[in-house]
Order: C-alpha cells, then sequence, then structure tokens
C-alpha cells in the first residue's frame, strides 16, 4: 500500500441484489495525495459504481474505505453528506447543473450547504469563476451555455470548498474534442497546483493523457494497474 | 379481420404500456390513496347533504312513528273499548295500551324532573319502532331505557335513577338508549314494572299510539282525536300529543344545522374534485418521460391516451371501490351524531351516495386525466421526452433568483421558490390547504359560537343555580303555598354564597298589534346581571322599559324605542322597548320587571328563582345547602345549571369530527403533491446530496417546497373562515328565528385568529413530513439515477 494515500479501498464488495453478481468484488486500491488516477474499464465493469463509494454516494456491501483519514462506510447518512461537502467535489458527464440557478447560484450551492459564510462563499466563487474563464456568465442560467462552459461551471462547484479529493465521471464524455482537450488541460492544470484527481473514463487518451496510474476494472476486479 | 379480433390487437400494446402500474407502486398508491379518501369525503358529504333534508320526515317513516299519542285514564276506558279504536275508520295502525306513570326523579342525588315511563315489552311494533342507540332493552324489574343518547354529563348506561313520590323510592338502572321519534316517552320500563312506579292515589294511566290516513295538518289530528275521544267514554282521554309538535321541534334543530353541516359537506366536495384533478393531471405529466418512449416504438396517439388513462383509471378504480367502503364506515359515527341533532333515532348512507360518490369521482378522474392525456397524445415522442423530464425552462427562474438573495439557510431558499416552477400545482396544492385551514379555523370559531349561543340560552354562567317547582311536595296540579314560596327566598338569603337572586313570574300578556298572547317573564327585583345576550338597545333600567326577543319585533313591526300597550290582564300599560335579547323562539316573548308589569306578580305566576353566587362558591354545594334548608317536603328544588344544551354539545362534537375529515383529507392532499414534487425533482434531490445537502437540510428544503403556500393559504383561509363563520351563525339564528349578539360572531381575536391560522402550515407540514422524511433518507447515486 502506498504511504500518504487520499483514498484507500480495502476489500470492498458492492452487491445491489442479493444472488446477483457484485458490481465491485472484494477491491482494494490505494490513490496517493496529488495522484491522478484513471479509472476505466468497459459498461459493467463496476466504475461508476467504485466513483459512487469513493465519493460517499452509496455504501459498500462489505469491506472498508478510507478517505482524507476517515472511513466513510459507517458514517451516517448526515456525515456522509458533510463529508463530501468538505471533502470531495464531483463533476459529472452531463454536469447535472440545476437549471433553476444562475451560474454563481449552482457554483455557490456547496458553499452554502457547508455553512460558509456569504463574503467567503462569493469570494470564492467568483475567483473560481474567473479561474475557469466564465466570469461574464455569472449571471446567465446554464441552459444558455455551451456544453464546455457547463463542465467549467460544474468544475468551479466542485472545487468551491476547496476539496482534498476531485472526481470526474467521463468529464468530457459529453463534449466535442476540442473542448474536451481544454477541459482536460484545466484538470491537468488542478493537479499541478496540488489537486488529487479520479477520472473515470471510457477514453484511453484521455488516462494516457492525464493520469500517472490507470486502473482497469472487468466485472468489478482489478484488471490490472497501469503506471503512466 | 373481423371486428373483436382487430380490437383485441389494438389494445395489446395498450394493455403493455398499461402494464407500468404495478411497476409504478408509489404513483399507483398515491393516486389510490388520494381517490379514497375524495371518495370517502364526496360520500360522507352526499349523506350529510341528505341527512340534513327533512330527517324527521326519514325518520318518521322509518320508525312508523305516531301520528298521535292518546294518555288515557285507565281505570274509565277497559281494555276492550281501547282494543277497539284500533278499528276506528281512519286508523291504519296502533299500539298500546301500555301502562304509563309521571313520576319525579333524582340522579346522583340532583333533581333530574319529571318523567313520562312507558311499559313496553319492546321497542318493536306496528307504530312507533324505538330504535335502540345503546344497551338492551328492559327485560326485568329495576330497569329503564332512557330516550336519547348517553354522556353529556347525564345519565349512561349503568347509571341509576331515584324515582321519588312513590312508596319505597325505587331505584331505576338505565340498561340501555333509545329514540322514539315523536318521544312517546322519556323512558320505558317493563310492563309490570309501572304498578310499582305509579304515584299513591293517582289514576292509573295508558297511552295508546295511532297512525291515520290522515293526519298532515292540525286539522286532520284534531278531527283524529275527536274521532277516537267518542270512540271511548267520557272523560277517558286525558292528554294528546301530536306529531305536528314533535316535527316543528325538530325540523327547527333540523334548520339550524343545516347551514353549517352544508358548509362543510361544500368544503369536502370541493376539496376532494381540487386534489383528484392536482393528483391525476400530475400523474399523467409525470409520465410523458414514458409516454414518449412508447411513441416512438410505434403507439399511436390514441392508444397513447388509452394507455394512460387505463394507467391512472386502475388505481382511481380500486380507490373508488375502498373509498365508497371507507365513506359508509366513517358515516356511521357522524350519522349517530347528526340523529341526535335531528332528534331522530337513526340515520343511513342513502344507496344515491354510494353510487354516485364513486361514479362520480371516477369520472373526475377521467377528465382530469383525459387533457395531459389527449396533450401527450399530440406531442411527437421527442417533445414527451422532453416535457416529462423537467417543468417548463424558465418558471421560477426569478424565483431561485430572488430566494438566494435571502438571508435564510439556503435549503429554506430552495424550497421556497420551488413551488414557483409548477404555478398550476402550487396554485391547486394552495387551494387545498385553504380548504382545510378553513374548515379547522371555521370548525373552531362555530364552536364558540355555539358556545356562547348555549351559555346565552342557558345562562348557566350568569345563573348557575335556579330553584324550580318539582321537589317531592307538590302534586298534579298543586301550587306552593305563600310560606312555602317565602321559605325559597329566606333560604337565598340566608346563604353566605348568594350574590344575587331574583323571584321570577311569568304568563301571558296580550300586546297591541300583535295577535295571540305573548308570553312575559317579570324579574321581582334588579335582574340586569342575569346576563341575557343583547343584539340591540340594552336590557331595561327603569320603570315602563322592557326588553323583547327577535320574534316580538318582526312580528309586531316595531324596533327598539319604540312604545307599544301591554295589557297583563289585571292592568293596561305602555311600555317603551330598551333592547332586543337573544331569546330563541318562534313565539314573542317579553321581559321586565314586575313594576313595569303590573298583576304578574301573583304566587299563581311564580315560576322560579334565579341564583347568581359569589366567586368561588361551589353551585353542587350550593344546592346541597339551599335543599337542606327547604327541607325534603318542600315543592321547591334548587338546581345546579349546566353549561348548554343538548343539541349544542351534539353540534359541537358533529363540527369537531367534520373539521378533522377535511383537515386529514387537506394533508392527504399535500403530501400526494410533495410526493409527486419529489418524484419529479428526483435527479435534482440526489445532485444536491452529491453536493453535500445532509438529511436534515433535504427536510427542510421540501418542507419549504410546501410552507410558502401554506403562508398564503393561511392569509386566505382566515379571513374565509371569518366569514363563513358570520354567515352561517346569521343562517343558523334565522333558522331559529333570532337575531344574535355581535359577540357571538366576534370569536376570533386577533391572537387567536393567528394561532388558529397556524392550521394551514399544520396541515401542510404533516402532510409533506412523510414524502419529506422519504427524501431525506433516498442514497444519493439511487436518486442519481432514478430519473
Amino acid at each position: 500500500m502506498q504511504q500518504g494515500a487520499l483514498i484507500r479501498l480495502d476489500g470492498v464488495t458492492k452487491t445491489y441484489q442479493a444472488g446477483a453478481p457484485p458490481a465491485l468484488a472484494d477491491l482494494s486500491l490505494d490513490v496517493a495525495t496529488g495522484e491522478v488516477a484513471a479509472v476505466m474499464g468497459p459498461s459493467g465493469s463496476g466504475k461508476s459504481t467504485l466513483l459512487n463509494l469513493v465519493a460517499g454516494l452509496d455504501r459498500p456491501t462489505s469491506g472498508t474505505i478510507t478517505v482524507a483519514g476517515r472511513r466513510i462506510d459507517s458514517l451516517s447518512e448526515s456525515a456522509l453528506a458533510r463529508f463530501r461537502a468538505r471533502h470531495v467535489g464531483i463533476i459529472f458527464q452531463f454536469f447535472n447543473l440545476l437549471d433553476d440557478l444562475t451560474v454563481q447560484d449552482n457554483v455557490l450551492l456547496p458553499a452554502q450547504l457547508a455553512g460558509a459564510s456569504r463574503r467567503t462563499a462569493r469570494a470564492r466563487a467568483g475567483e473560481l469563476l474567473e479561474r475557469m474563464g466564465i466570469e461574464r456568465h455569472r449571471d446567465d442560467y446554464p441552459a444558455r451555455l455551451s456544453g464546455g462552459q457547463r463542465q467549467r461551471v460544474a468544475i468551479a462547484r466542485a472545487l468551491v470548498n476547496s476539496p482534498e479529493l476531485l472526481l470526474a465521471d467521463e468529464p468530457t464524455g459529453a463534449l466535442d474534442t476540442a473542448t474536451g482537450l481544454a477541459i482536460g488541460r484545466l484538470l491537468q492544470q488542478l493537479n499541478a497546483d496540488g489537486q488529487t484527481l479520479v477520472l473515470v473514463t471510457h477514453d484511453p487518451a484521455l488516462a494516457e493523457r492525464y493520469a500517472a496510474r490507470t486502473v482497469r476494472l472487468l466485472d468489478g476486479r482489478l484488471a490490472a494497474e497501469v503506471p503512466a | 379481420m373481423s371486428w373483436p379480433g382487430s380490437w383485441i390487437n389494438w389494445l395489446g400494446p395498450v394493455r403493455t404500456a398499461t402494464g407500468g402500474v404495478l411497476r409504478h407502486k408509489v404513483q399507483a398508491v398515491a393516486i389510490g390513496l388520494v381517490v379514497l379518501v375524495s371518495t370517502a369525503s364526496a360520500t360522507l358529504g352526499l349523506t350529510l347533504l341528505a341527512a340534513s333534508n327533512t330527517p324527521f320526515q326519514h325518520a318518521f317513516g322509518a320508525q312508523d312513528g305516531a301520528h298521535v299519542t292518546v294518555t288515557v285514564n285507565a281505570a274509565r276506558a277497559s281494555a276492550a273499548e281501547l282494543a277497539a279504536t284500533r278499528h276506528l275508520g281512519g286508523v291504519t295502525a296502533a299500539a298500546g295500551p301500555f301502562a304509563e306513570s309521571v313520576v319525579q326523579t333524582q340522579f346522583q342525588g340532583q333533581p333530574f324532573g319529571q318523567m313520562t315511563l312507558a311499559g313496553r315489552g319492546s321497542p318493536a311494533g306496528p307504530v312507533d319502532d324505538v330504535v335502540l342507540n345503546a344497551g338492551h332493552w328492559a327485560d326485568g324489574p329495576g330497569q329503564v331505557v332512557l330516550d336519547g343518547s348517553p354522556g353529556g354529563g347525564g345519565p349512561g348506561l349503568g347509571s341509576t335513577i331515584t324515582v321519588t313520590g312513590v312508596p319505597g323510592t325505587p331505584v331505576l338502572t338505565v340498561v340501555g338508549f333509545g329514540n322514539s321519534v315523536t318521544s312517546t316517552a322519556d323512558g320505558w320500563v317493563t310492563p309490570g314494572e309501572i304498578t310499582r312506579l305509579q304515584p299513591p292515589g293517582g289514576p292509573p294511566s295508558a297511552q295508546m299510539l295511532y297512525r291515520f290516513s290522515h293526519a298532515a295538518s292540525y286539522g286532520e289530528v284534531r278531527a283524529d282525536v275527536t274521532e277516537v275521544s267518542t270512540a271511548l267514554p267520557p272523560g277517558a282521554v286525558t292528554g294528546v300529543a301530536s306529531w305536528l309538535a314533535a316535527e316543528n321541534q325538530a325540523t327547527s334543530n333540523g334548520a339550524i344545522m343545516e347551514p353549517f353541516v352544508l358548509a362543510f359537506a361544500l368544503i369536502g366536495l370541493a376539496m376532494a374534485v381540487l386534489i383528484v384533478g392536482n393528483v391525476v393531471s400530475g400523474a399523467v405529466v409525470a409520465g410523458y418521460q414514458r409516454i414518449g418512449v412508447l411513441k416512438s416504438v410505434g403507439l399511436t396517439p390514441a392508444q397513447v391516451v388509452v394507455a394512460y388513462l387505463s394507467r391512472v383509471g386502475w388505481p382511481a378504480l380500486a380507490g373508488c371501490l375502498a373509498g365508497v367502503v371507507a365513506g359508509n364506515l366513517l358515516a356511521i359515527p357522524v350519522l349517530n351524531n347528526s340523529a341526535g341533532a335531528y332528534g331522530v333515532g337513526s340515520q343511513q348512507v342513502p344507496w344515491w351516495a354510494s353510487v354516485v360518490a364513486p361514479a362520480g369521482m371516477f369520472a373526475l378522474v377521467l377528465l382530469a386525466g383525459f387533457g395531459p392525456a389527449l396533450r401527450a397524445g399530440r406531442l411527437s415522442a421527442a417533445e414527451a421526452i422532453a416535457a416529462g423530464r423537467a417543468p417548463r425552462a424558465g418558471r421560477g427562474y426569478a424565483a431561485h433568483r430572488l430566494a438566494a438573495r435571502l438571508r435564510v439557510p439556503r435549503p429554506a431558499g430552495l424550497g421556497l421558490a420551488a413551488p414557483f416552477a409548477r404555478p398550476a400545482r402550487t396554485a391547486v396544492t394552495l387551494a387545498a390547504i385553504a380548504f382545510g385551514a378553513t374548515a379547522v379555523i371555521f370548525a373552531f370559531g362555530l364552536n364558540s359560537s355555539l358556545s356562547r349561543a348555549a351559555a346565552s340560552q342557558t345562562l348557566s354562567a350568569t345563573i348557575p343555580v335556579q330553584v324550580e317547582q318539582f321537589g317531592p311536595g307538590i302534586g298534579p296540579g298543586q301550587m306552593p303555598s305563600a310560606a312555602q314560596d317565602a321559605a325559597v327566598t329566606a333560604a337565598l338569603r340566608a346563604q353566605p354564597g348568594t350574590r344575587h337572586e331574583v323571584a321570577v313570574y311569568g304568563n301571558e300578556v296580550k300586546v297591541a298589534g300583535l295577535a295571540g298572547n305573548v308570553f312575559a317573564r317579570a324579574f321581582g327585583g334588579d335582574a340586569a346581571w342575569t346576563g341575557y345576550g343583547i343584539i340591540a338597545g340594552r336590557w331595561y333600567d327603569a320603570p315602563g322599559e322592557v326588553d323583547v326577543n327577535t320574534a316580538f319585533l318582526d312580528q309586531s313591526g316595531l324596533a327598539v324605542g319604540d312604545t307599544v300597550t301591554v295589557s297583563t290582564g289585571t292592568a293596561q300599560v305602555t311600555v317603551r322597548i330598551a333592547g332586543e335579547v337573544f331569546a330563541p323562539s318562534s313565539e314573542p316573548r317579553m321581559f321586565g320587571s314586575t313594576q313595569t308589569l303590573p298583576g304578574l306578580a301573583t304566587p299563581a305566576n311564580l315560576r322560579e328563582y334565579d341564583v347568581a353566587l359569589r366567586p368561588g362558591v361551589s353551585a353542587a354545594g350550593y344546592v346541597q345547602a339551599v335543599n337542606a334548608a327547604l327541607g325534603g317536603r318542600s315543592p321547591w328544588q334548587a338546581t345546579a345549571q349546566h353549561d348548554g344544551g343538548k343539541f349544542y354539545s351534539i353540534a359541537s362534537g358533529l363540527v369537531g369530527l367534520l373539521a378533522i375529515m377535511v383537515a386529514v383529507a387537506a394533508g392527504l392532499g399535500v403530501l400526494n403533491t410533495v410526493l409527486m414534487t419529489t418524484r419529479d425533482r428526483v435527479h435534482d434531490l440526489g445532485v444536491f446530496k452529491a453536493l453535500g445537502m445532509r438529511p436534515g437540510q433535504v427536510l427542510t428544503m421540501v418542507v419549504c417546497w410546501i410552507a410558502g403556500p401554506a403562508v398564503v393559504a393561511a392569509a386566505i383561509a382566515a379571513p374565509a373562515a371569518i366569514a363563513l363563520n358570520t354567515a352561517t351563525v346569521h343562517a343558523m339564528a334565522g333558522t331559529a328565528h333570532t337575531g344574535i349578539p355581535a359577540s357571538f360572531t366576534q370569536v376570533f381575536p386577533p391572537s387567536r385568529l393567528a394561532l388558529l391560522s397556524l392550521a394551514a402550515v399544520a396541515i401542510a407540514v404533516a402532510g409533506a413530513l412523510l414524502p419529506a422524511s422519504w427524501a431525506a433518507r433516498a442514497r444519493p447515486a439511487v436518486a442519481l439515477h432514478a430519473e
């Protein structure tokens, strides 16, 4: 096991239905602080399940999951929500922006849910919108933005609470090639600034270009670990 | 291909598409539940409307009520002579003779009044079928069945009643309660018991109950009575009671009830229609995405419409059937209450209510679903998928923008802005909450108004004790002596607890301009403290002034401040009307001092003594002390007055029951709306949770979805309930031939109204809590993928 692991999975199994094959089977895995790890595999291999478990969006059937030094598999729902708000940022393939909130309100939301002061949250949101190059769209609604702009909003939202861990589920999957490359570069910059990143992707090029290590899953099991 | 085959082929895909009913359990249960509650409410509403429609006439027919109850001196008419009257020309049915006795009674050591007890072996018979409300019929010595219902501070099953003025002062145990539609007796014992209950020296008495072929008017009833009287020996008939008098009393009570029963029934029906329309149309809209998929695989618009109507139709049908059963079950306690208030034995759910309510509700479901289903059928597949995914884009954005700037916790702000995304659904939900809250506030107000009316009618608060003539020392036709009257005044003045006491005289007087007699009450001293409710003007405070009731003013055409000439029999005086008092009656009444109405203050006219007590003095203790001072043989007995009449307590009970039902129905309407909204926004809930929204914050947000509409509903419900209460109380008073003091409707001081308005918030929060808890508990990963 790696020293200074930000994520540690130990013998994690996730079964959705009794009798059905597990989505993840006895998986053990570490991700170090500051690392970019890509998780790849065919559909149904357990990539999204792994991401959900690490994000605390779901619970394992067995095994332990430690993120940022905390065992999250045994936390209550409230504690898990607090954990997500403070330690994890999530970027979804289809952005999952809230259509009825402005760009700025979307970005502010996790900070407000975490109880950040109004002034601090606004300052941080402003800083991130500027860094993502979408500050002029702060009062627009997501429906008026392009795919790339929406994903930048989603990244800003994921980063607003300065989480130790950024989880990205097919972050370029809904974007054209050029926009995907731009988003990839943005993620690379974040990692260069010390951000730990787990990328779930189908795209070998994305994994190869940006990840220090690629974890391949097959039928819920670790099939291979490939360093860059 | 033959037509049936084509039809089956056409329905095949519809059946497949509709197969989703069982897979959408939550939605099916929600539709079924709301239709169940609404059908039950509608059944009950229609039943109440039917029950308020000539209840006496229905009960009179069902119970073969007696057109005439004839009391005979059994010593003057033989059993054979009485039996022969059964075959008189106009008699269609007869029952009796039943031996009867008029006795003085006590309950729990206090005078319980004069009772007519009849000896009947069975409650049934060709005339006057007594409906047994509780317990069993008297089947042995020492048992009595009372006319009425148990409770209300009076005797209950197992209570004992002591018969005074009869050798051995027999004790009767109450074994049942029954209802004779024309109140042919106050109680029934076994036929053999009557002999033991006859006061010494009195002639044996019996009652005959008749139904006649013609008894619709007082004239016809008089002719019927003459026919019976002439068939019997002279002097045999000692008393006659006509069904028309009982009808008058019952119709008057029923008419008083009708306004509020009607108000609750209409609220219940309107709310049921709103909630069902809301839930069903919401369910169809929620299925748009699936409709889009079905169209993309080839379903025709007509098949889509049929598929979606049947998808809401099956759970609705189940809800209708369960609802009509629930409505019938719920109607039992409500009808027991209303039957008591109407003074009839029992009431049933009319068969047509059990057909019209479910059929109407089912038709409403189909109608509510038809519009959205038709729209779905016309949409292209892509449009249907888009329309089903989210509320129309742009709606509620401004509200969210504003809410983001509010200084409230963010989940609360998100919740407060949410209703603007679905304005139609919000408006209907708001209306349902407003109806429920109006019913609750109205119920509290009506209860207060009825309490004030009851207190003002019985004057129990201001006259807690009365001394009346029904002690053991008086027999029929006897009058207390002057010494016995003086003893009362002396006993009352000797009691340290006496604050005020006044002798009350009563007799009929003639008033110029009014046909017939006017009953006048003359007080032998200061009576301003008696506390009659003042509708207009003031209580008389000088010689030559009187107060009158509303019927007096209506029938005479006079007004407060006018003068009128009164003949008391011994004198003719001109009096000024100082005020209009609350004394409900269709007959005119006058109130004045014995000084103003000379000639009334005679021993023969002395009716009672009214007594007010000093603060802290117990009425029960005071009554005991006065009765001890008067001695066991005095014709006068002190009694403590009770809060309200039977009618008021039953009416209050009915009001409470109806309000609870309407509030529960409104809460279920909210539950379904929040449930639908939760399902609409399940993906957003997943996103919120993924971003770190805690379960408590989800709960807050979901409850706040409904909090805004609830506050608006409260703001609508409060004035609506005040207006409804005022209109209802005035309508009730109008049927009782009286005006009302303004205080009867001023029952909503601002602090109380503010508190009652919280009913809207309580209904909304109670309805929202369950789906809010489900939303709070949902796993984020499941919510994110549940779209």
